[in-house]
């Protein structure tokens, strides 16, 4: 009999219908920018599901804040009734068996939340219990998933459920500079979903959520941020170019305290499941803890075909890692998500 | 403490003897016991490897394998698994080289950044001979001696000396008194600053199989860390005024 933990039962995830290669997106916003241009034909994306409107008078397609917003609305909607019915008919649950719904975005700003909106459609029952986890960006999965879990362990047998809705093109902005141009080539869209429940697992292969461990830079706070561009009207996503640097340097610290406190060595972790944050990052995080490419093989997977998909990136890298069939009884993963604060989320998994 | 390996630590030198003459089990999980060691506790800077009463180590103990019973890829598996993490160990690696050194031997001296040998050492990776495969060296060695060379030596396995390992570049330095050379090459590594040293090597290694593009971005990320340490620190430091 093992321990009841909270454990990971199910993933699903969903994206928009329409595949954009990166050329594709050269030849809508017709950018000229010659350094723009040579950003988008690195090799380390090959396309990202978007939500583009038709082409306007000009030829470039336009939306003003107001559709942007829209855009978000709807097609969270959308993304997470697909992405949750998948987690949920792994386990033959419906959306009224669910207990607690943690619903987390940072691609639109919208009141009443995420979480409402689902209940009202997707019919999950009206005292289901609830959070939003609004404008935390990319490393915002495990600060859901924190809380998510805990909820489990102080509520054993019921069931939870998070889902990270990201609308990327929800936040377009297009200039022509190198500014827009780092956002505009790097995030996709798509939705990912996943079970909680704390549990016993005596036969099959569930992992248990054993321990989190969080970072802030204060010193990096304005690194990854909203701006309000008023020539434009609309929100604009702020990359600085020392994010991987800032995010590497300092990957060590979050990764050390998880693993010390539970007595294990970098050595102890079979898998790692990071954030698909960028090709920079993804280095950075490579170097800076000393693990290897085959280690973030599904990180650079789903960058690859997905672009940066924002807070649950790391659940469709999580889900590849368990499709992939390799995962052994007593297995251990360390999860770790990176975005604005400058923020490194980690988990640690066991199988 | 160990019965296939001795270990001694002095100054800044970690010395590893290999003290049985032919690769089991018991020596790989001695071996994870060692590197658990260097990894979490040692401070020494360089990690010498050598053999023991004129040789370095003859290869894989084919006495644990038995005809009447199934074949085991995992045995194969770990030993390249702990070949692959005392490459990564952060020390300058010295392979001792003395006498016999084959097959599995000859295999772990690839994994050494300098490998100093005697006038009698005998290396062969004997491996097809046997019909088998030397190990992870069918991707190392390329690497190490080019292509052609590497062609020669695993599927025609010659033995090749001193002279020859020198030519090829499997090894740096032939000496009669190996101590002596061991002096030598410590000096010739300097300070050993370990995370310039582990990330200089992991670069070096990967260097054959990755892009350019893969690689720049690899080696700013690698620069990075190694200008956050204090050994570049006090570098520039000095140079201040």
């Amino acid at each position: 009999m093992t321990t009841v933990r909270p454990r990971i039962l199910a993933v699903g995830t969903s994206n928009p219908p329409d595949y954009y290669s990166q050329q594709d997106i050269l030849d809508l916003f017709r950018v000229a920018n010659p350094m723009v241009r040579s950003m988008f034909q690195a090799s380390h994306i090959d396309g990202r599901h978007l939500v583009l409107p038709e082409p306007g008078e000009d030829g470039i397609p336009r939306e003003d804040q107001e559709n942007l917003l829209r855009k978000h609305r709807k097609w969270s909607l959308k993304l997470a009734h697909e992405a949750i019915s998948k987690a949920l008919e792994q386990k033959g649950l419906k959306t009224s068996d669910i207990d607690y719904l943690c619903c987390i975005t940072s691609t639109g700003m919208m009141l009443p939340g995420l979480t409402a909106m689902f209940i009202k459609h997707l019919g999950f029952r009206v005292n289901c219990h609830r959070t939003d986890v609004v404008g935390m960006g990319c490393n915002a999965g495990l600060n859901g998933l924190n809380p998510t879990a805990n909820w489990c362990a102080a509520n054993p047998g019921r069931n939870a459920l998070m889902v990270c809705c990201e609308v990327n093109s929800a936040l377009y902005v297009y200039d022509d500079t190198m500014a827009t141009g780092v956002v505009n080539s790097l995030f996709g869209d798509g939705c990912a979903a996943v079970l909680l429940r704390a549990e016993s697992a005596d036969e099959e292969l569930i992992p248990s959520i054993v321990d989190f461990y969080s970072h802030i830079i204060p010193d990096a706070w304005g690194a990854m941020r909203y701006d309000w561009a008023t020539e434009h009207g609309k929100f604009s996503f702020y990359l600085d170019r020392d994010v991987p640097y800032v995010l590497g340097i300092h990957a060590e610290t979050p990764i050390d305290g998880l693993l010390g406190r539970n007595g294990l060595k970098r050595r102890d972790i079979d898998h790692w499941i990071v954030h698909s944050g960028g090709k920079k990052v993804i280095d950075a995080i490579k170097y800076n803890i000393g693990i290897t490419e085959h280690d973030v093989r599904h990180t650079v997977g789903i960058l690859k075909q997905f672009g940066n998909l924002g807070s649950g990136s790391f659940l469709f890298s999580y889900q590849r890692l368990v499709q992939e069939g390799k995962i052994k009884a007593g297995d251990r993963a360390v999860m770790m998500t990176m975005g604005p604060g400058s923020t490194i989320e980690t988990a640690l998994l066991h199988w | 403490m160990y019965e296939t390996l001795k270990f001694e630590e002095s100054g800044d030198i970690a010395r590893l003897t290999l003290v049985r003459d032919r690769i089991n089990m018991a020596m790989v999980r001695e071996l994870t016991a060692v590197c658990d060691h260097l990894e979490d506790e040692s401070a020494s800077k360089v990690l010498v490897i050598q053999g023991h009463e004129g040789r370095f180590c003859h290869g894989i103990d084919f006495a644990e394998f038995r005809p009447d019973q199934p074949m085991d890829i995992h045995g194969f598996n770990k030993w390249e698994k702990i070949c692959a993490r005392i490459e990564k160990l952060p020390k300058a690696i010295i392979a001792l080289v003395d006498g016999a050194c084959q097959g599995g031997g000859a295999q772990l001296m690839l994994v050494a950044d300098a490998v100093i040998v005697s006038p009698k050492v005998a290396i062969q990776f004997n491996e097809v001979h046997l019909g088998f495969l030397p190990g992870m060296a069918t991707f190392r060695l390329a690497k190490n001696v080019g292509l052609g060379h590497a062609k020669r030596l695993i599927m025609q396995c010659p033995v090749i000396d001193a002279e020859e390992a020198v030519s090829l570049g499997l090894c740096s330095t032939i000496a009669d008194d190996l101590e002596a050379a061991l002096s030598a090459t410590v000096e010739a590594f300097g300070p050993i600053h370990n995370v310039a040293v582990t990330l200089a090597r992991r670069l070096l290694n990967e260097s054959f199989s990755t892009s350019f593009e893969n690689a720049i971005g690899n080696f700013l990320a690698a620069q990075h860390r190694a200008i956050h340490q204090t050994p570049f620190l006090d570098t520039i430091r000095k140079h201040q005024d």
